[in-house]
């Protein structure tokens, strides 16, 4: 039972990070490589905001306050670079934030993390924190789902589709990335908030660049701007990636084959894909 | 008082001057044709008039108001209205969507003003025969009918002053028709249009007036009676005379 409870718990969690960075990538097709960058922010930002007030609310105003900067931070190079360039200095930002917090050990703890983090009072057992993140994972996909299929989703795919043509309708570009960029650091915060604490640990590998492959190959699978198809496969997906470490297989071969799997559904996803993973540009 | 003032338009792109001191108004309910060869920088001065290119040199004012640095949103919002040339319709969307994605990128007050915008999507629709295919995609239809559904859209969406992109490329000859009824609906509702277009019997029928561009210039600008045999014409499109 505590193991479907753990699987519940992992997707409940998993899922506001994916499903803002899905409205970004997927949704808005802005070649945005840093989400696990604004969660080591949103995450440390609001972790020793915690060891040093011992109170969640601060942190969590800390820790948004942080997250949107971060947010910003990208939509500002998303409004000033080319989709590859972004690309590119995205995935750069994202490793100099890791190294920033690496080698600032006397203020993040480096590579040994920030460990002990308390849980909220009332999230002490397995079936309350269940029930809590399964609560907001379904709040979250209900606002993502209803953003969708609002004014606001119609911009954001106009934009994706063609930039020109969604300018040409009065569509400001600003705004809705922006805001998008904004609801997908939120997702960042609102997942990192509580994995953290379910772990007890905030650990820097787990801001690594293949978490970032992960999120990319759940999206793609989803089928990218789908918010329910990302919630699909993110549950499929959570699912799986916990059911592989019960086959009986020695920990240094298991790595691998867990790897190898989903490269393998990463690499289907994108071929089924393809016609709609990248915008098409046409010339004027 | 014009609708659209040009003065003194030049553009430079990779140190090729592509717009050369193009000078020129177009009044409120007229419809203007813009011709001229391939590169003589027709849809490049659309690009400039519509803020997607930045000027060099040169003026651009709406009613007045100088918008030579104003952005393509804003100017869409004050009512600029674009047709380009590869159908600028979200092929990945539904026709519905198309409509409805244009009218709520309009200012508020203007969308109260359009009242139930699910009304006026079916209006838009209905127009131009395309209500029964309102959940399709719209990369399904025929060049013809995205032409129309985006000229319909534009004009729902309360434009004052059009810039068509060639509207009949790629078209079929009943669908040109088509098209020319529909510019000649927004002429009757008093909109102001800019036509490019290749199609020389077509612009002399719909224009009010004729602006020929050629390397980038204005060379000639006057009604399409006096336009079409002007020698200038002939010596741009068929090159001089020899024996002449």
């Amino acid at each position: 039972m505590n193991f479907i409870l753990h699987i519940i718990c992992v997707i409940a969690m998993t899922l506001p990070n994916i499903l803002g960075f899905n409205l970004i990538f997927g949704k808005g097709k802005i070649f945005h490589f840093g989400p696990i960058g604004v969660s080591l922010i949103a995450a440390y930002a609001s972790f020793l905001t915690l060891n040093a007030t011992g109170s969640y609310l601060v942190a969590i105003a800390i820790g948004s306050t942080f997250a949107l900067l971060a947010s910003a931070l990208f939509a500002w190079l998303s409004f000033r670079l080319d989709p590859d360039g972004l690309g590119i200095l995205s995935i750069a930002a994202h490793l100099a934030i890791i190294n920033v917090v690496l080698n600032w050990s006397s203020f993040t703890g480096g590579a040994m993390g920030i460990p002990k983090i308390p849980r909220m009072p009332y999230l002490d057992s397995l079936p309350t924190f269940t029930i809590t993140v399964s609560t907001i994972a379904i709040c979250w996909i209900i606002f993502l789902f209803v953003l969708e299929h609002s004014a606001f989703g119609r911009q954001l795919q106009a934009l994706a589709e063609h930039e020109w043509y969604a300018k040409a309708l009065g569509i400001n570009r600003i705004r809705i990335h922006m805001i998008a960029f904004f609801i997908g650091g939120i997702g960042a915060l609102l997942t990192n908030i509580f994995y953290h604490q379910y772990i007890h640990l905030v650990y820097l590998s787990d801001f690594g660049y293949p978490v970032f492959i992960y999120f990319v190959m759940i999206v793609v699978a989803g089928r990218p701007g789908s918010v329910l198809g990302v919630t699909l496969s993110t549950i499929l997906i959570v699912t799986l990636k916990e059911a592989v470490r019960f086959i009986p297989l020695p920990s240094h071969i298991l790595g691998p084959v867990r790897l190898l799997i989903f490269g393998v559904i990463l690499l289907a996803a994108v071929w089924v894909q393809r016609d709609s993973l990248f915008p098409k540009k046409r010339t004027i | 008082m014009p609708l659209l003032s040009v003065s003194h338009l030049s553009l430079t792109l990779n140190a090729q001057q592509i717009l050369k001191n193009v000078t020129f108004d177009v009044d409120q309910g007229e419809v203007v044709g813009l011709i001229g060869p391939n590169g003589s920088g027709k849809t490049t001065l659309f690009n400039v008039l519509s803020g997607f290119l930045k000027p060099t040199h040169g003026t651009v004012h709406l009613r007045e108001a100088d918008i030579t640095h104003v952005s393509p949103a804003q100017r869409a919002k004050l009512g600029i209205g674009r047709v380009f040339q590869n159908f600028g319709i979200f092929r990945e969307m539904t026709l519905e969507e198309n409509v409805l994605v244009a009218l709520e990128a309009l200012p508020k007050e203007q969308r109260m003003l359009l009242g139930d915008l699910r009304e006026v999507v079916r209006g838009t629709l209905d127009m131009v025969g395309l209500s029964h295919q309102g959940k399709k995609k719209a990369g399904s239809l025929s060049g013809g009918q995205m032409r129309l559904l985006e000229i319909a859209r534009t004009l729902k969406s309360g434009k004052e002053l059009f810039l068509l992109d060639e509207p009949t490329a790629g078209v079929s000859p009943k669908m040109t028709k088509q098209v020319a009824d529909l510019i000649a609906e927004l002429k009757k509702e008093g909109k102001t249009v800019l036509i490019i277009e290749h199609d020389l019997p077509f612009i002399s029928r719909i224009c009010d007036r004729v602006l020929v561009l050629d390397v980038g210039e204005v060379v000639l600008n006057g009604k399409p009676g006096e336009i079409k045999h002007d020698k200038k014409l002939q010596e741009i499109y068929f090159g001089a005379d020899p024996t002449a």
